[in-house]
């Protein structure tokens, strides 16, 4: 048991490795896609210079100028690629340290080496890190990432930029969104998503509630077009909404001027972001966590009789609240641990039970007799026996 | 992990490259223009045969910075695929936000009390202001204490420790804690090796009596080491001098405060989310074939396999019968027969049924 599965440790490493991959694989998209443009329009400009030039449509100063403007844009594009260079380096970077880090773990002999300890507490910084970003404590996120240098190991920018457009989406406005659905277009649309639809949809809305009803026929005729094949329905419907005035109690259309609905588009949001961007849907705070309070937790953490305070599930105000509607650990083997020493007692400490009942290892009875003229006091009925009283348990 | 270290090198070398490169060659066109312009003042005449010539080099070196950029992608993609390989699964079926719900309060106070105990005060201040947490401030004070005492033990300063042990001497020997006495051992030995061997004997005699009756063995040893005081690295009690000793009685330390504070001496978050993650594969396995059922993994009484657990972290005896294989409950105890064999109090009603039967 003091092996470590390597691989089995690693399963929670998705993200760890995922995101700064997906976030090259983006950029490196994107600057492939700046070239792309701008390199075709340029040929097309060459090749248009050269046939009118041969036509004797432009003269030579014209060239000149058409030529200057295209070192103009070139080197623009120069900067811009320079950009992403750094940006690009940095997400190399960031995969390089982390599959450094993960490399680490696989060297650590066993589970009981302080190496284990220390790489098992950066990790749960790492968790912690994931979980006060999802929950909008940037400020505690910060300040952990840095106090423990780990900020290679999380992804503070890529929650920042998201906790910008959220905000946005709570002051009521779809701007930020927008251009967010925008930069992302082709994978959203491989996620098959139905966000964009949503904003527009609820654009569309908020004009009417506003009552610029022209302008919302506008609005919808230019952006809801677009969505008709898979939407039409909802379109129909909201169509349907001129008709109705904001306080209507017509259920449907009620739901609709709901103002719960930017709720929705946040929850929606922040779910095809994580998509997106590799994040698990849940924090692994929380992943990690009920696995863990599941497998600890046991009938007798809610005894009070039989609580043992080095136990997680036995503190009835935080982790074992957490755990009331987690299930219980399954054994198949039976464990006795020592009351007095906490340790488990196995066929080199063997149980041994005093006459009232209670079983304590044979190793902490023994040192007590010796420190007590061969008497053993039971520490929870404070009755004092003799050592030869004792009698051996067996327990298979 | 080696594959996939192996296919990541390759994107890393290839994205030097390839930016480099490709700024370069963005370069070399903006030259050939430049270049052509040059060239078309000085000799407008064959200004058709100029711009045919840039054409092509225009052509060329746009087609080779595209390619080579593609080849980029194409590591990066290939990188993608091992990864992909290696973490195949959705990790979030392992867990249910129903079993959380409303109880972010209590999640966040655990976070909370853990960067207390671990010491990390202001940041456990941010994170208390943060999320608006209310915690009492006497918890803070009291970690503030023992880490104060720590720092001061790791600096083999031991007067402080020795001071709260002794108004907590009660409380700590109830416990069946040794760490008075060690404190004491570790001073007298800290006087040996200064060499002040006079007020190492007056210390011994001022304090060890009064840890006769359980320490008498180590007493005799410590005072024997009297005699050896001016080369106690090369005698038999040169154990005394180990670095080790101090690490522990760090350990002892903070272990019996947290306990005299009823708190355990390792951080519940740090114990429950290291169990997780050893936990994990084996709850996602079964979350898998659940689900498949129709069923959810955390919905159960009980968990339907067994998670390996370090012994150091097993904190309850379980009693599994060797006949029902069940695991005891209060209505069915475990009962020991006269022979000392236990087995669960159902399973002994089972087997008594007919008249008599035979231990193992």
């Amino acid at each position: 048991m003091n092996k470590l599965n390597y691989d089995g440790l690693l399963v929670l490493e998705q993200p760890f490795i995922k995101v700064p991959l997906e976030q090259l694989k983006k950029t490196a998209k994107v600057s492939q896609k700046e070239l792309d443009k701008e390199f075709t329009k340029s040929n097309l400009t060459v090749s248009d210079l050269t046939n009118k030039i041969n036509q004797g449509k432009i003269g030579v100063s014209d060239a000149s100028t058409a030529l200057e403007g295209m070192v103009g844009r070139l080197q623009s594009l120069k900067r811009k690629l320079n950009d992403t260079k750094v940006e690009e380096a940095m997400y190399v970077s960031r995969s390089k340290q982390r599959l450094s880090h993960l490399n680490e773990l696989t060297h650590i002999p066993s589970a009981n080496s302080e190496a284990y300890t220390q790489w098992s507490r950066v990790r749960l910084d790492r968790i912690l890190v994931d979980y006060m970003l999802r929950e909008g404590f940037s400020e505690t996120a910060l300040h952990l990432a840095k106090a423990e240098s780990i900020e290679a190991y999380v992804d503070v920018e890529l929650f920042s930029q998201a906790r910008r457009v959220e905000q946005a989406l709570q002051r009521f406005s779809c701007t930020e969104a927008l251009r967010w659905c925008n930069d992302n277009k082709s994978n959203l649309r491989k996620m098959q998503s139905t966000f964009e639809f949503n904003l527009r949809l609820q654009e569309f809305i908020e004009l009417i509630r506003a009552g610029k009803k022209s302008e919302s026929i506008a609005y919808a005729k230019k952006n809801l077009n677009s969505f008709q094949e898979n939407h039409m329905k909802e379109i129909q419907q909201a169509m349907t909404l001129l008709a109705f005035q904001p306080n209507t109690k017509c259920p449907p259309y009620k739901k609709l001027y709901d103002k719960s609905r930017w709720d929705a588009l946040i929850a929606q949001f922040r779910a095809d972001n994580f998509a997106l961007n590799s994040l698990t849907s849940q924090p692994l705070l929380t992943v990690t966590l009920q696995a863990g309070l599941s497998a600890l937790k046991t009938p007798m953490c809610s005894q009070p009789d039989n609580r043992n305070i080095n136990c997680p599930v036995c503190s009835p105000d935080t982790l074992g609240l957490l755990a009331q509607n987690l299930p219980l650990s399954h054994h198949v083997n039976s464990t006795i641990v020592c009351r007095l020493s906490g340790e488990i007692i196995d066929e080199d400490n063997p149980p041994m039970s005093l006459p009232n009942g209670y079983v304590y290892s044979l190793k902490a009875l023994e040192e007590m007799s010796s420190k007590n003229n061969g008497q053993i006091k039971c520490p929870r009925t404070e009755k004092v026996y003799d050592f030869k009283d004792l009698k051996k348990v067996f327990i298979s | 992990m080696d594959s996939i270290s192996k296919e990541f090198s390759k994107v890393e070398k290839k994205q030097q490259e390839v930016a480099d490169s490709t700024i370069d060659n963005i370069d070399k066109i903006i030259n050939e223009i430049q270049e052509a312009q040059k060239r078309l003042e000085t000799d407008p005449v064959s200004a058709g045969a100029i711009l045919k010539e840039l054409e092509l080099k225009f052509k060329e070196l746009t087609t080779k910075t595209l390619e080579s950029h593609k080849e980029l992608q194409k590591v990066i993609i290939r990188y993608e695929k091992i990864v992909d390989k290696k973490w195949k699964n959705d990790i979030t079926i392992a867990s249910n936000p129903e079993v959380f719900a409303n109880k972010e309060k209590v999640l966040n106070t655990t976070v909370a009390l853990h960067f207390i105990r671990e010491g990390r005060f202001e940041l456990a201040n941010t994170f208390i202001r943060e999320a608006q947490l209310d915690i009492p401030n006497t918890i803070q004070t009291q970690f503030h204490e023992m880490y104060q005492i720590l720092g001061d033990i790791k600096l083999e300063k031991l007067e402080p420790a020795i001071e709260w042990a002794r108004t907590k001497s009660k409380e700590l020997e109830k416990r069946g804690s040794t760490l008075e006495f060690e404190l004491h051992r570790q001073r007298y030995v800290q006087l040996l090796i200064d060499n002040r061997r006079e007020e190492a004997l007056v210390y011994a005699k001022k304090k060890f009596p009064l840890f006769h009756s359980r320490h008498i063995f180590d007493i005799k040893r410590l005072m024997c080491a009297l005699a050896f005081s001016n080369r106690l690295s090369t005698s038999p009690y040169k154990d005394l001098l180990s670095p080790d000793l101090w690490i522990e009685l760090q350990n002892k330390f903070m272990r019996d405060f947290c306990n005299l504070l009823g708190m355990s001496s390792e951080s519940p978050l740090y114990i429950s989310v290291t169990v997780g993650a050893t936990a994990l594969p084996t709850i996602l396995k079964m979350a898998t074939i659940m689900k498949e059922k129709k069923n959810e993994w955390s919905q159960q009484d009980e968990l339907p396999v067994e998670v390996p657990l370090p012994d150091y972290m097993r904190y309850h005896s379980i009693f599994a019968c060797p006949v029902s294989k069940e695991q005891s409950t209060e209505k069915n105890p475990p009962m020991m027969l006269p022979c000392g064999h236990v087995i669960c109090h159902e399973s002994l009603n089972k087997l008594s049924r007919g008249n008599s039967f035979q231990p193992f």
